[in-house]
């Protein structure tokens, strides 16, 4: 028995070496820091960049693949390798931000920046965990590793009395909905007697379940996943949180431990709520057990948080906070994609996420500039920029007309996949929020491109230069953006085949 | 009414009565002296349960360690007696009706419930099966919580570090 539990080990081992290979390397940011830090600062970026390249070799070689792995805990699939690569991608993109930050490098946090990338990978090694877990327990301690390495990113300059407000903030509220969703999770368990969530959905199909508490812990569990994307009404958190802490852990926080929620929510609602003896007749369409209203709850959620994401964002001065609200429209979309409740939803999800990491962190990129070269964030200072700084205000307007969804961007086409889903599925009343709310969106967005091209420099009219490295990581986020809005044929066909999950049609 | 039910009885009552204490006393003492009793409540309703494992436990670590790591925060901060705990309340009214609201579901959904249960176990002792267990089938888990400890203690460090101020 014993011989046959280490063989077991050593192959779920082998189909884990992208979570081990993450976590050696934080373990080895950490030590070399310890000893080189003093005479390499930035040591502990790049052995991050190294560590996160072998992970994703490791996360290449492993995609195609669907098993379970540590005996139910964890699975392999295209649809988490998907997700993984999104982590890797902004994980590698956050770490050259933070090499450029200013507010990095110019405040307290400079001592502490070998940690500050430890944080970053355990971060991206609780969004991978978050992707692949199939167990509640999994799920739940994947989670928390996400929120505890972003409580304390969040709180990260310390000499600001708003960094710390947000990490705070994010802690009480973090707090609150973790508390909220283990709650949910002791219901279901105490329902069925199971944690795997295969083995719930087997539970509930054999032997019936009360649809009243089965609403009532998903409401539950909702909490906790609507805190991680930031749906309205868990967003609380969102705009402070947004805006006070560094920039480069906004743009981080905005893009991954979002992800990392969606990914556990789609996978959470697609294998346990879903009577699969039931047969739509429509391919990769999902059937919700019978007496669970999971699609209007879903279309509820996704409809309130796009419109009050925008419509708060309308009056936002400062950019940051008016990313934050924007982001939390986003989630709205996101959304759009999960209520349709089939496979074509879930692959304009996948879309809409690699355009959102392309559009999302270059739009924070931008911003993170102009804060260093201008010394604000204020929406004032963009003013008359276009003039000082044209390729920067090129390549923020770029972002800025992908982020509302306008052709010929990469952002246009994940809202496109999205709203074709909802429409091939007759969910028309959530299609129609959402042109609408694009329509609004689109006032506030150009807001600034109206700043930047049609207003004078009130502060300053010297042009603003930027060093080649910066220009370079503009590029790396602005090429994809407009390069996949014309040609997105590879990206749509990869989002197809990713949306496979282990043991689901 | 049978042992077990006046044990449960008597064990819920210390339990949820101290818990009370805690947060409603204004001296940070009493709560903190008050959280022992719910601590050991809670312990011997594990100990009716069978979970003779988690009983000892919780003993050993939430009375053990965190109440006496509370307690020597509270000692060692000045001004033991008289800090001004601020346990104010706010909008009374609201909450008492959505907490009410709250209530009443929640007790409703657990009274109606058939919840999964499994009769007519006999007792041993769980110690062995919980690290058998641990150690294969909830090997991941265990082995994430290690890193997710890790993660929280270097951040305590890092959030709690006092810096030099440069003048």
């Amino acid at each position: 028995m014993e011989e046959r539990f280490i063989i077991e080990l050593t192959q779920s081992l082998k189909n884990f070496l992208p979570e081990v290979s993450l976590t050696v390397t934080l373990s080895l940011v950490i030590l070399l820091d310890l000893i080189f830090g003093r005479r390499f600062k930035n040591i502990g970026a790049f052995v991050s960049l190294a560590g996160l390249v072998v992970t994703l070799f490791f996360t290449i070689k492993q995609y195609g693949g669907s098993y379970q792995i540590f005996r139910g805990m964890f699975v392999v699939d295209p649809y988490s390798t998907f997700f993984k690569f999104v982590f890797l991608l902004s994980a590698f993109v956050i770490v050259i931000f933070s090499l450029q930050s200013y507010e990095l490098r110019e405040t307290s946090a400079r001592r502490r920046i070998g940690e500050y990338y430890f944080f970053i990978l355990s971060l991206t090694l609780g969004a991978f965990l978050m992707a692949g877990s199939v167990n509640l327990i999994m799920m739940y301690l994947s989670l928390e590793l996400v929120s505890i390495s972003s409580y304390i990113l969040a709180g990260y300059i310390k000499e600001s009395e708003r960094s710390s407000e947000a990490s705070m903030k994010y802690v009480i509220y973090g707090a609150l909905s973790s508390g909220l969703m283990i709650y949910g999770i002791s219901l279901v368990y105490g329902l069925t007697g199971e944690l795997n969530i295969y083995a719930i959905n087997a539970s509930f199909l054999s032997s019936g379940y009360s649809p009243i508490v089965l609403m009532i812990s998903l409401v539950l569990i909702l909490a906790g996943f609507g805190y991680k994307i930031s749906a309205v009404p868990f967003h609380y958190w969102t705009p402070d949180v947004y805006e006070g802490a560094p920039i480069t852990v906004t743009a981080f926080l905005s893009v991954s431990s979002k992800a990392a929620g969606f990914a556990m929510l789609v996978r959470f609602l697609k294998a346990s709520f879903i009577d699969r003896t039931i047969t739509l007749g429509i391919e990769g369409a999902w059937a919700v057990i019978q007496g669970l209203p999971l699609t209007e709850i879903v279309a509820v959620l996704s409809a309130l948080t796009m419109t009050v994401g925008n419509i708060i964002a309308i009056w936002q001065n400062n950019l940051k906070r008016m990313l934050a609200y924007s982001s939390i429209a986003h989630a709205g979309y996101i959304l759009m994609g999960v209520v349709v409740m089939q496979n074509l939803g879930i692959s304009a999800m996948l879309i809409y996420f690699l355009a959102y990491l392309f559009m999302n962190l270059g739009a924070f990129y931008c911003v993170m500039l102009v804060a260093e070269k201008t010394g604000s964030e204020d929406i004032e200072v963009y003013k008359g920029l276009g003039y000082r700084a044209p390729f920067l205000s090129i390549v923020f307007t770029i972002f800025l007309v992908s982020l509302t969804g306008i052709p010929p961007t990469f952002g246009f086409i994940g809202k496109l996949y999205l709203f074709s889903a909802l429409i091939n599925a007759k969910v028309i009343w959530l299609a129609v929020v959402g042109v609408l709310n694009s329509v609004v969106s689109l006032y506030y967005y150009i807001r600034v491109v109206r700043n930047m091209f049609l207003g004078d420099p009130e502060s300053g009219k010297e042009p603003i230069n930027f060093s080649p490295a910066h220009i370079v990581v503009m590029l790396i986020l602005v090429i994809p953006t407009l390069l996949f809005g014309v040609y997105f044929t590879p990206i749509v066909n990869f989002a197809q085949i990713s949306v496979a999950m282990f043991g689901l049609r | 009414m049978s042992l077990f039910d006046v044990a449960f009885y008597v064990l819920a009552f210390i339990t949820v009565g101290s818990a009370i204490v805690v947060v409603s006393s204004r001296n940070i003492i009493y709560s903190a002296f008050a959280l022992l009793f719910t601590f050991f409540g809670v312990a011997g309703l594990y100990v009716l349960l069978n979970a003779d494992f988690i009983a000892v436990t919780q003993v050993l670590i939430y009375v053990g360690g965190i109440l006496v790591l509370i307690i020597f925060g509270v000692m060692l901060t000045t001004k033991v007696f008289d800090v001004p705990v601020k346990t104010e309340t706010l909008h009374v009214g609201p909450a008492i009706v959505v907490t009410g609201a709250i209530m009443g579901t929640l007790f409703g959904v657990i009274l109606k419930t058939k919840w999964f249960d499994i009769l007519n176990v006999q007792w041993d002792g769980t110690t062995k099966k919980i690290g058998e267990r641990l150690m294969t089938d909830f090997l991941l888990p265990f082995e994430v919580a290690s890193v997710v400890l890790l993660v929280a203690l270097l951040g305590a460090v890092i959030i709690a570090r006092r810096e030099r101020v440069k003048s």
